[in-house]
């Protein structure tokens, strides 16, 4: 069963509900089961032999985003994503985990990402700063990724795209938990970026960056270069003069702080001075900086699209208690999820598109 | 190379553990975790093994310590034996040397016992010595670095201004320092090899020890005072630069 470090997080739990109204997944099923409480009890009971782990039980385990917003909340430090990880991985070990699932674990297995899909060519082959555009914005949305590129090159930032761009682990990982076959794909990413001898990689996807900043140290597989998010660098530029945008007037906007910037990061500046240069005007979702509310995850919309799609309308119903009308992101994953249910009168903004728009 | 044993220690993870009347950590009410320079010693083993290799892991504790062994086996262990006996409870460095080096004549032939140079709760990094002269083997301390050599191990060590590397003959025994490796996880294919596997228990009589060989008994040193530190007894202020000569000046 799961490990006593997990074991530890999971009897932790005071069962005071605080995380009860956070959890972006229990606001949207109302299920009892997608509390964060919730599934701790689960696996308490487990150890203690009074619930057996079976296909329901596995399924719930699933029905989370990984979005940290119950660790930021908890008083007493407990880690939910750190046990539910664990019993993916058990799930997948006793193959209780659901089929769409193991459908994806599968294309990953066979082609090295969650789609199935060859990744597109960017062909990049600068010589100041590596990009690495990760799986969800090369297959699913290009045209930040192009965005992006286009971006750099306003700047006079030459940049670099690794034509066979190997995934990063962190789709494997939200699937299956921290194991093996994730430190393998971790290790591979890492010597492809290191082989480029490239002072800097730039990370398109903030879900990406956590995992290489976070954990490919204690793996063993270090990046050698600066690992720098996407939003951070843009910011950089445009601080440094490199990038001098037109003012231009796009009326209110509102940030979504993705659940790694937000929690992982605690980055929220850079995306809202790329948003003041695209010209908008900013105002604040009730849910933000270190408290902004999962949209979703693209790992999630993969195996699980009605649940994520609910939870993606949730972060537009935040948004619909603002004056504004635009959602500003600068995240693959969070532009993905969003745009599958944008609601009438409201434009979902990817920040790079907008922000070329007046360099 | 035929057997590598590893010898690890299961210690409190807490950050602050209780003592008992004979001055003894209280292990039972704490939750343990695997020695931080024993984790070296497992990823090193499992590094060294090859086809025809077995990696066997050796412990002595509480029996409470079987569930965190037993993730042992999914990072690719092929055995785990504890020796967990009420008999073998308060050993000293030299007793829980001699309990060990009873167990690992019970684990069969090897070729070389790692283990972590020290252990986080008592920290005397006496055991890798004492358990090289029982079983009467060569011992290289403070290893870093472990590689296959024609004639045994070559071993990157750790002094204290420099590091050495030596060839050590086989058998023999080598204590590895904390973070020298980073120890591996599980593979899910491992997750399911490890289901079928389990702890082996065994008790002082079970390798031939008896009760004045082990624990107390058997233990040469005795804790016979622990004392806390009392604050405030260097009577230390903080003065500005001008007040300091003055102050010299009193002391003197
Ligand atoms: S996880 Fe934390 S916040 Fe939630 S019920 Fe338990 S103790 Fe309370
Ligand atoms: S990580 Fe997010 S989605 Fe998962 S239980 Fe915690 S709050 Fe809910």
């Amino acid at each position: 069963m799961v490990s006593q470090k997990a074991l530890q997080h999971a009897e932790k739990c005071r069962f005071c509900w605080m995380c009860r109204h956070l959890c972006p997944v229990q606001h949207q099923t109302g299920k009892e089961l997608n509390t964060p409480r919730a599934k701790g009890l689960l696996l308490s009971m487990l150890s203690k032999g009074t619930a057996e782990f079976d296909k329901d039980m596995a399924k719930a385990m699933y029905e989370c985003m990984l979005c940290d917003a119950c660790v930021n909340d908890c008083c007493t430090g407990y880690q939910p994503p750190l046990f539910i990880r664990e019993a993916r991985t058990e799930a997948v070990v006793n193959d209780l985990a659901p089929a769409a699932v193991m459908q994806c674990i599968e294309n990953i297995e066979n082609s090295g990402n969650i789609y199935g899909a060859e990744k597109p060519s960017f062909g990049q082959d600068g010589t100041d700063v590596l990009v690495y555009i990760g799986e969800v914005a090369a297959c699913k949305v290009p045209e930040m990724a192009k965005a992006y590129l286009r971006l750099l090159k306003k700047a006079g930032v030459s940049a670099k795209v690794l034509d066979c761009e190997p995934a990063s682990g962190m789709m494997l990982a939200d699937l299956m938990g921290y194991v093996q076959e994730v430190t393998d794909q971790a290790k591979s990413c890492a010597d492809a970026i290191n082989a480029t001898g490239l002072p800097t990689v730039v990370v398109l996807d903030s879900y990406d960056a956590e995992i290489m900043k976070q954990h490919y140290a204690e793996w063993g597989c270090e990046i050698k270069a600066e690992v720098v998010t996407a939003t951070a660098y843009v910011a950089k530029l445009l601080e440094d003069g490199k990038l001098t945008p037109k003012a231009e007037a796009k009326g209110a906007g509102a940030c979504h702080d993705d659940d790694r910037l937000a929690r992982s990061f605690h980055e929220f500046a850079p995306v809202r001075d790329i948003a003041k240069a695209a010209g908008y005007t900013l105002t604040e979702m009730f849910n933000k900086e270190r408290l902004a509310k999962s949209c979703g995850t693209a790992v999630a919309l993969s195996y699980m699209p009605g649940i994520t799609t609910k939870v993606a309308s949730g972060r537009w119903a935040d948004l619909c208690r603002t004056e504004a009308k635009a959602m500003l992101t600068a995240n693959p994953q969070a532009y993905l999820c969003l745009s599958q249910c944008v609601p009438e009168g409201m434009t979902l903004v990817d920040l790079y598109t907008a922000l070329n728009e007046v360099v | 190379m035929k057997q590598i044993i590893a010898c690890v220690k299961l210690v409190p993870a807490a950050a602050e553990v209780a003592l008992d009347g004979q001055f003894r950590l209280k292990r039972d009410s704490t939750s343990l975790q695997l020695n931080i320079a024993d984790l070296s010693a497992v990823e090193a083993a499992l590094g060294l093994k090859e086809a025809d290799t077995q990696v066997t892991v050796l412990s002595m504790g509480p029996a409470k310590g079987e569930a965190l062994l037993q993730e042992l086996f999914a990072l690719g262990v092929d055995r785990v034996v504890l020796l967990s006996d009420r008999a073998l409870a308060g050993a000293d460095s030299l007793a829980t040397a001699r309990a060990l080096a009873a167990g690992v004549r019970c684990l069969g032939e090897f070729s070389c016992i790692l283990c972590g140079r020290r252990a986080l709760d008592a920290e005397t990094g006496q055991i890798p010595g004492q358990l090289a002269a029982a079983l009467d083997i060569p011992a290289v301390t403070n290893g870093q670095q472990l590689e296959k050599a024609d004639n045994g191990l070559s071993c990157r060590r750790l002094l204290e201004t420099a590091v050495e590397t030596l060839t050590v003959e086989l058998p023999c025994v080598v204590s590895l320092c904390e973070y020298s490796y980073t120890l591996r996880l599980p593979s899910i294919l491992g997750r399911r090899r490890a289901k079928d596997k389990q702890v082996e228990i065994l008790t002082a009589a079970d390798i031939g020890l008896v009760a004045e060989q082990c624990g107390l008994q058997g233990s040469k040193t005795k804790v016979v005072h622990v004392d806390t530190k009392a604050p405030g007894l260097r009577k230390c202020s903080y003065c500005n630069p001008e007040a300091l000569c003055g102050i010299i000046k009193g002391v003197q």
